[in-house]
């Protein structure tokens, strides 16, 4: 399958540092890539030299084929890009602000009427056509921002930090609207939150001080859900008490500082084994104060990329 | 120059959709009739020279504050990123900016047309040096709304770009007085620089190419500093 993107050893430096180490990259058409790493690790730097923003200062990125330094123009034809906290025009109604990017991108006439109307749509903004984009709320600026960068049809599209400053429940919303975006076209998504990534992405690359530390197939829903529990109560009955609990696969000590209060992580099959949990827990005569989803955390993923041992193993 | 149009519309709604400009034409307006009003009745002359000044120096003051949002709003907010990852050219976008910033500008000189239409209706004016001071006052303005649109560029605080092209323009204008001081080559080639130097001859009806020359290579030295400003990232 061919690459949207193929990315060979960027390197850029702002001034004496160097904010990307040679990293390369190929993304196939229709895939969800996520981009991971702490603030400051270079995801930004990745999308911006491939939405057009920056130059690299040594290695090649193409987009479809194209140079995005010298086919500039042509390559960000091919791109559809949301840069982070979506920076919109607060004075054009949304109607008019999609109007005058889908202008930019070379649309007119019918056709740019069409495309407005259908990423209208598509992003649930028919309603807040006529708004002053600057009286939105934040979800819906960021689906203005989604809904301009789906206009001219682009190859790819690059989403930085997409949830930044989303309540839980537009957060849900967006995820819903990445998994739908894909499939048509390559998406390329960041964040700093393994989580988030981790429920949208076919595959996952992890930037840690501008270098590419590797690309990895996401897990499947199939290999389970991690849980946390606060427990208080004899350290080992507790373990034997969750070890016996069916759907179980794996339980571990999290932290025992303030013991008896314990915390332990359990990687069970179905999110519903945490139902069994709380009764087996409860049952058994333990204070039970916390039981929550505990998404994989990149730094655990950054301790198995490095060599560490990954607790979830 | 495809997006040209589209991008002028946006910086002119941007421009004309905030009481900013309207403040400003409004008190550039106040200004001159003032001054206007004070010179024919002590004078009692048909001639807008001193007029003229008037609006060159209140330009001076002005215009940075037309310019000072340009680049520098758009840099502050993200939205230059917006613009510069679609398919446009830097180039574009720096026009664009530029003719937007300079339509406040023409709308305010055809409101100052207005008093020579008085002169025109009472008296018999020497239309000469009216006509020449427009052209000086337009190619002044110009050049000071690329200085601005420069210094804008440069910098995310609109603050900064209007007080930094304030005393860029105001430097310019008076740079002659320093040209005096100076030992040969230096005095002619700094007074060269000078904006009243160049200005005083339109203003008083005298049109010299050299002067023409000298605004225009403000002018696109700015303007493509500007773009090489937005390309260099």
């Amino acid at each position: 399958m061919a690459s949207v993107i193929t990315a060979e050893h960027l390197t850029k430096w702002y001034g004496p540092r160097l904010a990307l180490d040679g990293v390369s990259l190929a993304v196939d058409r229709g895939e969800i890539m996520g981009l991971l790493g702490p603030n400051g690790s270079g995801k930004t730097t990745v999308l911006r030299i491939l939405a057009g923003y920056l130059r690299p200062s040594a290695g090649t990125a193409r987009i479809a084929g194209l140079d995005v330094v010298n086919d500039s123009l042509a390559a960000r034809r091919r791109v559809g890009y949301v840069p982070e906290d979506a920076p919109l025009y607060a004075g054009m109604t949304v109607r008019e602000f999609l109007n005058f990017m889908g202008r930019l991108k070379g649309l007119t006439g019918p056709g740019l009427t069409a495309a407005v109307d259908a990423a209208s749509e598509r992003l649930a903004l028919d309603g807040v056509r006529r708004t002053p984009i600057g009286t939105l709320s934040r979800g819906y600026r960021q689906r203005v921002a989604i809904a301009q960068a789906l206009l001219g049809n682009p190859d790819l599209l690059i989403l930085d930090e997409p949830t930044n400053g989303l309540d839980p429940r537009q957060i849900i919303e967006m995820r819903g609207l990445i998994r739908a975006l894909s499939g048509e076209r390559t998406i390329l998504v960041t964040s700093h939150i393994l989580g988030e990534i981790e429920q949208v992405a076919d595959q996952v690359a992890i930037l840690v001080q501008g270098r590419l530390l590797g690309v990895h197939a996401l897990r499947s829903p199939a290999e389970g859900v991690r849980l946390r529990l606060r427990i208080r109560g004899d350290r080992p009955s507790v373990l034997a008490r969750l070890h016996g609990v069916p759907g179980v696969s794996h339980v571990e000590v999290e932290d025992e500082a303030r013991a008896p209060l314990v915390t332990y992580l359990v990687l069970a099959e179905t999110a519903s084994v945490a139902e069994s949990l709380a009764v087996a827990v409860t049952g058994g005569g333990f204070g039970l104060l916390v039981l929550e989803p505990a998404p994989l955390e990149l730094e655990s993923l950054f301790l198995r990329l490095t060599g560490a041992t990954l607790e979830r193993r | 120059m495809r997006n040209f149009p589209t991008l002028l519309w946006k910086e002119q709604k941007a421009l004309f959709s905030s009481p900013l400009a309207y403040a400003i034409v409004a008190v550039y307006l106040l200004l001159m009739g003032f001054t206007f009003t004070l010179m024919l009745f002590l004078n009692r002359t048909a001639e807008l020279v001193r007029v003229f000044f008037q609006a060159a120096i209140l330009f001076l003051l002005i215009v940075p504050v037309v310019t000072m949002r340009q680049l520098a709003e758009e840099r502050r907010s993200g939205t230059l990123e917006l613009l510069l990852t679609s398919p446009v050219r830097e180039i574009e976008i720096v026009l664009a900016k530029f003719a937007a910033s300079l339509s406040v500008v023409v709308l305010m000189l055809i409101l100052t047309t207005s008093y020579a239409v008085v002169l025109g209706v009472y008296a018999e004016p020497d239309w000469g040096p009216i006509y020449s001071g427009f052209i000086g006052l337009l190619l002044l303005a110009a050049a000071l709304s690329a200085i601005g649109l420069l210094v804008s560029g440069l910098t995310s605080s609109q603050l900064v770009a209007a007080v930094v092209s304030m005393g860029v323009g105001i430097l310019l204008w008076m740079i002659d007085s320093v040209g005096y001081l100076l030992p040969d080559p230096f005095d002619t080639f700094v007074t060269s620089l000078s904006l009243v130097a160049h200005f005083t001859p339109f203003a008083t009806g005298a049109v010299f190419l050299s002067d023409l020359g000298f605004f225009l290579t403000v002018i696109l030295a700015c303007v493509l500093l500007s773009v090489r400003t937005l390309a260099r990232r």
